[in-house]
Parts: C-alpha cells; sequence; structure tokens
C-alpha cells in the first residue's frame, strides 16, 4: 500500500546524496526533504530532541549540540535537507523577479503569478538561463 | 511503516467526502482541494471562534455562529501525529508538515492567509484537551513559519479540543484527533 512512496522516498535520498557531490546541486520538494530527515535522523531526534519540535531550528540545534553522539548519516542528512530547503525557499522568493526580463518579453498582457508562471514554463526554451533555473529550484515546473 | 496518514477531505459545501483511508497526501491534493474559494466566502474573525470555544468547553462548538461559518471555507484535514501530551512532531509526521510547505507556497495558495485548527478526540478532560489542541496547532504554525518561511501574517492557529468532532456518534473515535488548514481568504 505504501510501498511505492518508500521506494520513491529512497531513490530521492539517493539521488539526492548523488546530487550534493555533482556541481549544481538540484532542490527537492519540502515533503521529500522531510521524509529524507525522518529517515536519516529519525532514532536521533528520539534519542536526543525528545520534546523539541521542528519549528525555531530547535531539532536542529538539537542535533548539531549533540553532533558528538549524533550519527554521521544523520549529520549529512541535516546539512543536505537544510541546504535543499533554503535554496527552495530562495528560488520561490525570487522567481518573479529573477525572470522579470523574461515576462516582459515573452509574457506581455499575462496578469498574475499563476498564468505568468505557465507562460514561462511554455517559453522555456527562450528563458534565460538563471529565470529557468530558479523555476526549477522553486519546484514549480 | 507508518501508514496513519487518515486523510479526510472535506469539501467546501461543508459535505464530508468518502475517507482515503491510510493515504499519503500530496501537495496536489492540498492546493486542489484549498483554491477552490468562493467569491461570496464569509469572512471569519479568528478572535471570536476563540471566545466561543472557551465559552462552551465540554459542549461542542459545532452549532454556534462563527464555528458554523468554517463549513462553507476551503479545508483539508490532515494526521499530524506528536509525542505523548507533548507539543513535539514526531519524525514520522515531519513529511506531512513538508506537504503543507509546499502547498502553503505554491503560486496559486500563496497570497492566502490559512487558520490551523488543532483537534483532539474526547479522552480525557475537555478543557486539557482544548489546551493541548491549541498548543499543538501553534507548534504546526510556528514550524511552517520558521522551518519553512510562510510569512507569519499568512497564518493563525487555534485549538477546538474535542468540541467538533469529526464523527460525534463516538467522540472517542481516534478519527476525532486532527489538523485542520482552512483558507481564510486572501492575506492582507
Amino acid at each position: 500500500m505504501s510501498k511505492r512512496p518508500r521506494i520513491l522516498g529512497a531513490l530521492t535520498l539517493l539521488l539526492f546524496v548523488a546530487g550534493q557531490t555533482m556541481a549544481s546541486a538540484q532542490t527537492i520538494s519540502y515533503a521529500d526533504a522531510m521524509t529524507v530527515l525522518a529517515r536519516g535522523c529519525g532514532p536521533d531526534v528520539k534519542k536526543f530532541c525528545k520534546g523539541l519540535n521542528l519549528g525555531n531550528n530547535e531539532i536542529r540545534n538539537c542535533l548539531e549540540g549533540n553532533q558528538a553522539e549524533v550519527s554521521p548519516q544523520c549529520t549529512a542528512t541535516l546539512a543536505s535537507v537544510t541546504a535543499s530547503i533554503e535554496r527552495r525557499l530562495a528560488a520561490q522568493a525570487s522567481v518573479f523577479k529573477v525572470c522579470a526580463g523574461n515576462v516582459k518579453q515573452h509574457c506581455k498582457g499575462v496578469v498574475g503569478e499563476v498564468h505568468i508562471l505557465q507562460c514561462l514554463i511554455k517559453t522555456e526554451r527562450i528563458d534565460s538561463e538563471k529565470c529557468n533555473q530558479a523555476i526549477t529550484d522553486a519546484g514549480w515546473r | 511503516m507508518f501508514s496513519r496518514f487518515l486523510v479526510t477531505l472535506v469539501l467546501a459545501s461543508g459535505l464530508s467526502a468518502g475517507m482515503a483511508a491510510a493515504q499519503e497526501i500530496t501537495d496536489r491534493q492540498l492546493v486542489g482541494s484549498l483554491d477552490q474559494l468562493a467569491a461570496e466566502a464569509p469572512a471569519v474573525d479568528v478572535g471570536l471562534l476563540v471566545d466561543e470555544v472557551n465559552a462552551n468547553v465540554g459542549k461542542g462548538v459545532g452549532q454556534l455562529p462563527n464555528w458554523s461559518l468554517l463549513a462553507q471555507l476551503p479545508q483539508f484535514a490532515v494526521d499530524i501525529e506528536f509525542e505523548n501530551n507533548s507539543v513535539a512532531i514526531v519524525p514520522e509526521s515531519y513529511r506531512t508538515l513538508g506537504v503543507i510547505a509546499d502547498a502553503l507556497h505554491n503560486p496559486m495558495l500563496r497570497h492566502y492567509k490559512f487558520l490551523i485548527v488543532g483537534h483532539t478526540n474526547a479522552t480525557g478532560k475537555p478543557d486539557h484537551n482544548l489546551d493541548l489542541s491549541l498548543k499543538r496547532a501553534n507548534a504546526i504554525m510556528v514550524a511552517l513559519a520558521t522551518t519553512f518561511s510562510v510569512p507569519s501574517s499568512h497564518l493563525a492557529a487555534i485549538g477546538v479540543g474535542q468540541e467538533l468532532p469529526l464523527n460525534a456518534t463516538n467522540p472517542k473515535d481516534a478519527a476525532n484527533r486532527r489538523v485542520q488548514l482552512i483558507n481564510l481568504g486572501v492575506a492582507k
């Protein structure tokens, strides 16, 4: 029943870890980031961070504070998950700024973020590399 | 593995669509449900909801004027597990929080304000349940606002304890423990 998401999750983890060694790391969805984090750090969270929450960096601070005892796998996972989330957040916050020139050129008169985004996805071939990368990093393709 | 992702889809009409039992939710489902804001959707005053529930602990809020308005708004209920009697979300539920973050950052939803409503079942004392559900709803809100940088002006959290059960004939039903996300309209 939940086999597929599991396999997908494992694949995502593999791809993600592999991606880290490449020049341009890809971002993953916040959902997948959380699956990777729970899988890589779940046991350490339960051991060292009882009663603490994800919010306010409580889990992150706890895992980093206990680094000597936390599994190396978790430390690595935490770093890559944090990086992916930060990169995706930055991309989502900047897509329409980064793509403003392309919108002016190729999506004249298109109104509203949702429609502009649809236009930018259609005009991918002629949009700037930066704009395309931001849309990809934002997870909006 | 962890398979208690009990998901209930509540349509904007207030009709309870069948249970998609033990199925993982996706941000697409969330976006698709939460985006359906009708033009004539009522404005909800969160402060009045709090007043109503505080004045009706142990008596239910389903029939009260402000709480009844919520049925007209787009909403989605998810299951998020916490440590016993604690506001700490268990790692098995991190993904659900990530799914919510994906949905709230989606261009379809990211201009809306959302209300997070925490519910318990009727095990234990009603006032304790109300208190715990509020703290847990707050914990979810804080995680969304900090870990996932959802603007705090786009979020509100309240608890309703055991006062608005999904299954009213069996108030102790575990299905009554849930977190509702409700679209309150364009954020100001």
